[in-house]
């Protein structure tokens, strides 16, 4: 080993805590990878804490400081004081690479007392190798230091039928770590996205986005409420879509609410929402219909009303024709096909990209629902048939996750369908991406299955308490590592990577900029 | 008017209906001394049609043009020819039509429209053909939609493609296009490919109108047909802006249709089913349509006997008897599918998952021996037809090494 590579020897501690002592002249952050050079393999150790060390007792040192700061002595300096006073830096094995096939396993031995270490290179990721269908999320990361030589690439199928978690606060680069995910979804096929966007952040209706991948006219759909950019569709689902179930685990529907709007689509079928719209509660009580009233109370009736008209944003004109304020729903004859269209596009490995802006939260999630059940059911089916395996994997992308699969939710309301896939959807390739801020209130059991975790950012404590604990690589020491992290520099934490890696997202406007220029086609002839 | 598919009916009694269908409608058209027509594309199924289909649709065009009434077509995804080389060129050629995709391609790849106008009330005419599986897309994506946009005027969009917005059924997939392709701002957009009435408004695209084929350019449109579909063309008023969009119907023949639903049930009663739906209708001169669909429990597809039935109904002058099976199948004869690493191992695979299922006296057609036979036949039966060789040489060739294979002799039966 090159002696100027060195930062530290290995000085004391115990496994998963050791010391080291820091060279002087080195400056090791937390976070900062090295390596440890052993016969045949080398381990990647990773700091985790720094603190002082001294040949002086702390008494003296104070004595000191005092001589210091009172007397104003100025030149107090040790005899070689690079031998008295240092750096301890405490660090933890997490992984071993054996140099012989690059085989990278978890680490079960110290490394040895006394050994030099220095910092972690390009060449010792080689292991790091881009396999066939896999998602880049960013370049590993030691400690500030980007390595941009070792690119993280995670196996795309594998990730995404197993659910991925996005936990960080605002600002911490949520939206580019998405969209630079998205972006390499959109290379291929081999992957098919629901994103339900509810910012319209994603697409780059003013600025850039996914629309200036090369291969977005062909991979990916949007969908938009009002004025489609060109070659965009517009967002809108006919009421007829909508069935009683994909209000459950949304809406917060009593039960004879329920049943009420369950006997209206057993009576009405596709309609019965707008059947169930123009009903005029007030002169069913007034006709004295007995055989009427009696069906629902009439209070219950003018809730279910009411509650349809707020969510879905309906209003009943003149002609008893429905209309929805924001155009997304629509009880004529527009929008019959949309579930339907964007489900195969999903099963094309599209990236469908839904700007639910305008939406409100639980017209969002229903939207979201009708069209996720859809795509569960045809997998399921496709699993049943014995195609499963020509189908691309799916995931559905969903911010502020824990409207859906938080706690109280699902303990309030029954299961809906993004719990469902988020417990059983990776048997049929189908999988969730859940983008949160509060971790901690999504039940452990589904936060186990979750099994790749993008940490960014999180300055609270106990939402890193419940990413660390449900976290599929140790974490236990990383506590602090989480709270300082930057932004757009994340923790990579699944068990299809063989450690929990530190790495850096890019910044998205710079991958555009990168992107390879299509070659001019010249003319286009018409006909 | 839209899609009318001259030339796709191959049974010569749809063939009439076909033609007369078309003459009524310009017929009408004369007669109610309409400014101009517009036809968004498939005039004709092919871009040559037969001489038959070629001489009624040019003697009815020299009609309608002595009347008077200019045509305004552009191609649609069965007529049109990258080489100008179309029946609708000739047809342009002489005048009696008007082509009006006038697109020039500029050097910075986006393409230029440029109007027509029609003489006569000043509307002003662009449009774009249509491709095969949505190739055209790519023009729209390129079209220089800022002058298309700018011009004023009474403006009349002319194109050749599904849009999505406006998909009233799941079928022709992936054969659609979003709306926002469409240049803004036209006061009318004359579609054609969808091949029922639909007619709707949206924001920034007023009046955008598919009359739907006259009659029937697919096998499905018969269905449709004999499920009330309304056949018919747009009769559109207007002066500065559009005032009125009127579907005109028009007629075309009597159907009856025949659905079972096969699910769970053995072939008998469907075949008894049949006989009993059949006996009380009334076939002659009508388009007769039986459709079975569903799963059976037992038995090949093959024991619902059609022909009986068919022979029954034509018997009793029925026009045509159009049957569907294709949604039909079998728990008992379907088929397993199975994995391999090549083409040879999936077909011995897909044999031997599936050999089990049958139930036959002959040993030589069953198990390995079996599997071995179906090969050998199915890679005869895939040899292409040779360099110069004509299709009555390929025929027998390859129907006599087939009966080869299986042992058997031409005369056997």
């Amino acid at each position: 080993m090159d002696e100027i590579s060195i930062v530290g020897q290995v000085v004391g501690g115990s496994f998963g805590d050791i010391v080291i002592r820091q060279k002087s002249g080195t400056n090791l952050e937390i976070g900062d990878l090295m390596v440890s050079e052993e016969n045949g393999s080398f381990l990647i150790l990773q700091v985790f804490a720094l603190e002082y060390g001294s040949q002086i007792q702390d008494k003296m040192q104070q004595m000191m400081s005092g001589v210091n700061l009172e007397q104003g002595i100025v030149d107090a300096n040790f005899y070689e004081p690079e031998f008295v006073n240092y750096v301890l830096a405490r660090i933890k094995p997490l992984a071993r690479v054996y140099k012989e096939n690059n085989d990278v396993k978890i680490p079960k031995s110290l490394p040895s007392f006394f050994n030099k270490l220095r910092l972690i290179s390009k060449d010792d990721l080689k292991f790091l190798q881009k396999e066939k269908d896999s998602i880049f999320v960013g370049y590993i990361r030691s400690g500030s230091k980007i390595i941009k030589e070792a690119e993280v690439w995670l196996p795309a199928e594998d990730v995404f039928s197993h659910h991925v978690l996005i936990p960080a606060t605002t600002g911490r680069g949520k939206s580019n770590l998405v969209k630079t995910i998205l972006w390499h979804v959109l290379d291929t096929n081999k992957v098919g996205a629901l994103v339900l966007d509810a910012h319209d952040e994603y697409f780059g209706r003013n600025g850039v986005g996914l629309k200036d991948h090369p291969r977005a006219k062909e991979n990916m759909v949007y969908y938009t409420p009002s004025n489609p950019p060109v070659g965009a569709n517009r967002l809108t689902i006919n009421l007829q879509s909508i069935r009683p179930e994909h209000f459950e685990g949304i809406v917060d529907f009593s039960d004879p609410q329920f049943q009420a709007i369950r006997t209206a689509h057993r009576q009405h079928r596709a309609n019965w929402i707008r059947e169930l719209m123009i009903t005029n509660v007030a002169s069913i009580e007034n006709s004295g219909d007995t055989r009427r009233q009696g069906e629902f109370a009439v209070g219950t009736m003018m809730v279910v009303q009411r509650k349809l008209r707020l969510i879905l944003s309906l209003e009943v004109d003149e002609e008893q024709v429905i209309v929805s304020r924001h155009e997304v729903f629509d009880s004529t004859t527009k929008g019959l096909n949309t579930v339907d269209d964007i489900v195969r596009d999903i099963e094309q490995g599209k990236v469908v990209v839904l700007d639910t802006s305008r939406l409100g939260d639980e017209a969002e999630l229903l939207v979201g629902n009708i069209i996720a059940s859809k795509l569960l059911q045809k997998y399921k089916d496709a699993k049943a048939s014995g195609e499963l395996d020509r189908k691309p994997v799916a995931t559905i992308v969903i911010e502020e996750a824990p409207r859906v699969i938080g706690v109280d939710v699902l303990t309030s309301r029954n299961d809906n369908i993004y719990s469902t896939i988020a417990k059983e959807g990776r048997k049929f390739k189908v999988g969730l991406t859940a983008i949160t801020q509060l971790s901690s209130v999504i039940p452990k059991t589904i936060l186990a299955n979750m099994n790749t975790k993008i940490i960014l950012g999180n300055e609270m404590k106990q939402e890193r308490e419940a990413i660390i604990a449900s976290a599929s690589q140790d974490l236990s020491e990383d506590d602090k590592n989480i709270a300082s992290l930057d932004k757009g520099e994340a923790i990579i934490t699944s068990i299809f990577v063989p450690f929990a890696m530190p790495i850096k997202v890019p910044l998205f406007e710079d991958i555009v900029k990168n992107r390879k220029s299509t070659a001019s086609t010249g003319k286009t002839k018409v006909f | 008017m839209s899609d009318i598919h001259l030339g796709f009916q191959k049974h010569e009694s749809l063939q009439k209906i076909e033609q007369h269908v078309f003459e009524k409608i310009m017929d009408e058209c004369i007669s109610r001394k309409v400014d101009f027509i517009l036809i968004p594309g498939d005039l004709f199924h092919v871009n040559i049609p037969e001489m038959r289909v070629q001489k009624f649709a040019f003697k009815k065009f020299r009609e309608v043009y002595d009347a008077g009434i200019p045509i305004y077509v552009v191609y649609g995804s069965h007529d049109f020819s990258p080489v100008s080389n179309s029946v609708i060129d000739l047809l342009s050629e002489i005048g009696y039509i008007t082509k009006v995709t006038r697109a020039t391609s500029n050097e910075n790849d986006t393409i230029s429209l440029d109007f027509l106008i029609d003489e006569k009330t000043g509307a002003k005419i662009a449009g774009l053909s249509g491709l095969k599986v949505g190739k055209d897309r790519e023009w729209y994506e390129k079209l220089d939609r800022g002058s298309l946009e700018a011009e004023s005027g009474f403006k009349i969009f002319l194109f050749h493609g599904g849009v999505s917005e406006m998909k009233a059924d799941s079928g022709m997939d992936g054969d659609h296009m979003p709306l926002s392709l469409l240049p803004k701002g036209f006061s009318y957009y004359a579609g054609g490919h969808m091949h029922k009435w639909n007619h709707q408004s949206f924001e920034g695209y007023p009046n955008v109108v598919y009359p739907g084929t006259p009659f029937a350019g697919y096998h499905a449109d018969l269905e449709d047909n004999a499920n009330g579909q309304r056949r018919g063309f747009a009769l559109v008023e207007f002066d500065d802006v559009v005032k009125s969009v009127e579907f005109v119907e028009i007629q075309n023949t009597s159907y009856e249709i025949i659905e079972v639903n096969a699910d769970n049930r053995k072939a008998d009663s469907i075949n008894q089913e049949l006989v009993e739906k059949t006996k009380d209708i009334d076939p002659a001169n009508k388009v007769v349509i039986i459709k079975v669909r569903g799963e059976l429990t037992s038995g090949k597809t093959a024991d619902v006997d059609i022909s009986t039935i068919r022979d029954s109904l034509n018997e009793r002058n029925a026009m045509v008897v159009n049957v569907s099976k294709n949604g039909l199948t079998s728990k008992e004869y379907s088929i397993t599918e199975a994995k391999g690493n090549n083409k040879e191992e999936i077909e011995t695979n897909v044999f031997s998952e599936n050999i089990g299922q049958l139930r036959f006296d002959h040993a030589e057609l069953l198990g390995d021996n079996g599997i071995k036979l179906a090969k050998k036949l199915l890679q005869e039966l895939g040899q292409p037809i040779l360099v110069n060789e004509k299709k009555n040489e390929y025929v027998p060739r390859i129907r006599n090494n087939a009966l080869a294979i299986l042992g058997l002799d031409k005369d056997d039966s």
